[in-house]
């Protein structure tokens, strides 16, 4: 299992959007993929969990992957969270 | 069908116009589902069942978003890829599944779980999360329709020129995003008034409608003929043979009406007494430009920026609402263009974070959103500033209280401009900058106000709801909203005068200045420059070139001192109509 903590960068932090672009994200990989916000985690292929999170700028989350492509699905997720969804 | 009577409905005029059409009832609401069990054998069968019906639905959406995207906008259609998102996500099937294994029905499963998910999203704490539940109820209806083989009520499905009549309880921002004026010819709603949001867009769209019928959309089947009387706001369902040549025949008289305006379109605003007016559009949307920039009218009076901001899945960029702005400007090439910054509370945001409130027209919006959320509001000062090199620009602060408000909003604007040119953009500085008069605080305060500003623009809707204590959105206090009641009168006079002493131009963009015996009262009033719909511009030129404004003025003195809003209407009424027979 490999794990990363991120801060959300964009000014509108993960709202509907960017939630429908973590999961189209994470659908491309089998790792079994979570996100935790202090004592919430949720899976990260769930958009509904994503949502839930309602993360906004600055706040701190911890990535999770588990599987046979566990390092390439980090690295995906936290890139486009880094991005800041293509937003400002 | 003749042996059948009629049924009249009275609802409130929004949009003018006469349109003889099919009925194209859209119930946009989670339908009722009854609680079946099944089987043990056919869970299989269910389970497939649900599968097919969240396939179709997201076939359904995929159309819908693509569609949306050719007519609004990727941005504006993203808000379908979350509704897709939600129907494929596997954790919300999985209990749904889970209750079909019980034995429920596919339909009673899902609702089940819907039901659940939006109690728990609209109990948040967190308004982001309550933004979303629109979003899944979106999901809830489109998905049970399909389980329970309910007729698709999405306006997309009509075929080009089927000049359906769309009615509905209220227009959604998502159904909004779908209106096909190729398809449907007028929209009648239960909820609303000429002002809401459903009256603005129908005007702007140049689509006949009736708004706060209460409750046509129980009273109408889809296929109903129905004669749908914009101007006079009814609705005739199932005609007769005679009413319906009625019909025809006013239609066509309306046809040639609006071609006699087209020629006034031309002519000057200049009243019989020979007094030149401004006469400008108001701008709600960027399709309405066109419109607008041919209706004969001397530049945009109000060109409001909510459309990029409300309905949509995120905040546009400083770089997306340069572009809308200067599309506008250019238009108008040269003409003077009055653009409203954001007139909006934060609940209606793209953005997380804020709460609904119980009072919004009283509450956290329009200025007092922009001057807490200075980063937002800078973004769009600066995109205006960049704007302003293509063309005569004036910006105007909603829903202004105090002269504070004023010199807060310019020391933003002018970081705003100090900013663009430390990275080098070409902008410019100089926008003269205004208030909308719409509280009686500006009112009263007009000569602090005016001795900061560049201009006043009275919003009459607003000033009336504020002023008379009456939601402007509720229908049942729709005969309560009455702008010629002489306080308001008083009001706008007091403006007028203040604007005069320090050589402020004073205008009215508000709706209320379409109407005939409104303009009449507001050149009374000394107004000279009003901003109307662009569809109204002709017809508003037209009574101005039939009216003194010695007469205006001398009827509207005695308005402002009738005893009651009927007596000051009868008064300017009775002038009017002698002004109009005698300068037809």
């Amino acid at each position: 299992m490999v794990e990363r903590l991120v801060t959300v960068r964009n000014s509108h932090g993960i709202h509907a959007r960017p939630a429908a672009q973590i999961v189209k994200t994470t659908a491309k990989f089998t790792s079994h993929i979570t996100i935790t916000r202090d004592d919430l985690e949720v899976n990260a292929k769930s958009i509904m969990g994503v949502m839930m999170l309602a993360a906004e700028c600055g706040a701190e989350i911890v990535l999770r992957a588990d599987g046979v492509d566990e390092t390439e699905a980090l690295d995906a997720l936290a890139a486009v969270i880094a991005a800041g969804f293509g937003e400002q | 069908m003749g042996a059948r009577a009629s049924l009249p409905l009275n609802g409130i005029p929004a949009s003018p116009g006469i349109v003889v059409g099919a009925a194209h009832l859209l119930r946009w609401e989670v339908p009722e589902v009854p609680t079946r069990v099944i089987p043990d054998e056919a869970i299989p069968a269910e389970l497939e069942r649900l599968n097919a019906a969240l396939r179709k639905a997201v076939e359904r959406l995929q159309y819908v978003r693509e569609r949306a995207e050719r007519t609004a906008g990727a941005a504006e259609s993203a808000i379908f890829d979350v509704q897709i998102s939600v129907i494929q996500d596997e954790e919300l099937a999985g209990r749904v599944r889970l209750m079909i294994g019980q034995g429920f029905t596919a339909e009673r499963a899902f609702d089940t779980v819907m039901v659940e998910s939006r109690e728990h999203f609209a109990r948040s704490a967190n308004a982001m999360m309550r933004e979303r539940v629109g979003d899944l109820t979106d999901v809830h209806i489109r998905v049970l329709s399909v389980l329970l083989g309910l007729p698709d009520y999405d306006p997309v499905d009509l075929p080009k020129g089927a000049n359906a009549i769309l009615i509905t309880h209220d227009l959604t921002p998502s159904l909004t995003l779908q209106l096909d004026r190729e398809c449907i010819a007028a929209i009648a709603t239960d909820a609303g008034t000429r002002t809401s949001h459903v009256a603005i867009l129908a005007r702007s769209l140049g689509l006949p409608a009736v708004v706060g019928l209460l409750d046509a959309t129980t009273r109408i089947e889809t296929g109903d003929r129905v004669i749908l009387d914009g101007t006079a706001g009814t609705l005739l369902v199932r005609p007769t043979t005679a009413e319906l040549s009625q019909a025809d025949a006013r239609s066509r008289a309306e046809a040639l009406q609006r071609a006699q305006l087209a020629k006034v379109a031309g002519a000057e605003a200049i009243t019989a007494d020979g007094v030149r007016l401004t006469l400008r559009a108001n701008v709600d949307l960027p399709d309405e430009v066109g419109t607008a920039a041919t209706s004969g009218a001397d530049g945009v009076g109000l060109m409001r920026t909510e459309f990029l901001v409300v309905g949509r899945a995120s905040m546009p960029t400083e770089d997306e609402q340069y572009e809308s702005y200067s599309n506008v400007i250019r238009a108008f090439d040269g003409r003077p263009v009055v653009i409203r910054t954001f007139d909006v509370g934060g609940d209606k945001l793209p953005v997380g974070g804020y709460p609904h409130e119980p009072n919004p027209f009283l509450g956290w919006r329009a200025i007092r959103m922009c001057l807490d959320e200075p980063e937002l509001f800078k973004t769009q000062l600066r995109a205006l500033l960049r704007a302003a090199v293509h063309g005569d620009v004036r910006i105007m602060l909603p829903l202004v209280v105090s002269v504070d408000e004023v010199r807060q909003a310019r020391f933003l604007l002018e970081e705003s401009a100090r900013e663009l040119a430390a990275r080098g953009i070409a902008h410019r500085a100089d926008i003269p900058l205004g208030v909308m008069i719409e509280t009686p605080a500006a009112v009263l305060t007009a000569d602090a106000l005016a001795a900061e500003v560049a201009f006043f623009s009275i919003g009459t809707n607003d000033l009336v709801q504020y002023t008379l204590a009456v939601d402007r959105g509720n229908a049942s206090l729709a005969s309560r909203f009455t702008p010629l009641h002489p306080a308001v009168l008083r009001l706008i006079r007091r403006t007028v005068r203040v604007g005069a002493d320090h050589g402020l131009d004073v205008s009215v963009c508000g709706e209320m200045a379409s109407e005939p015996i409104m303009a009449f009262a507001l050149i009374g009033l000394g107004v000279r420059t009003l901003s109307v719909a662009p569809l109204s511009v002709p017809a508003v030129k037209q009574i101005i070139r039939g009216i003194h404004t010695s007469v205006a003025a001398e009827a509207v003195t005695r308005a402002c001192d009738a005893g009651t809003p009927a007596a000051a209407e009868a008064v300017l009424r009775a002038a009017l109509e002698q002004e109009l027979s005698e300068n037809p």
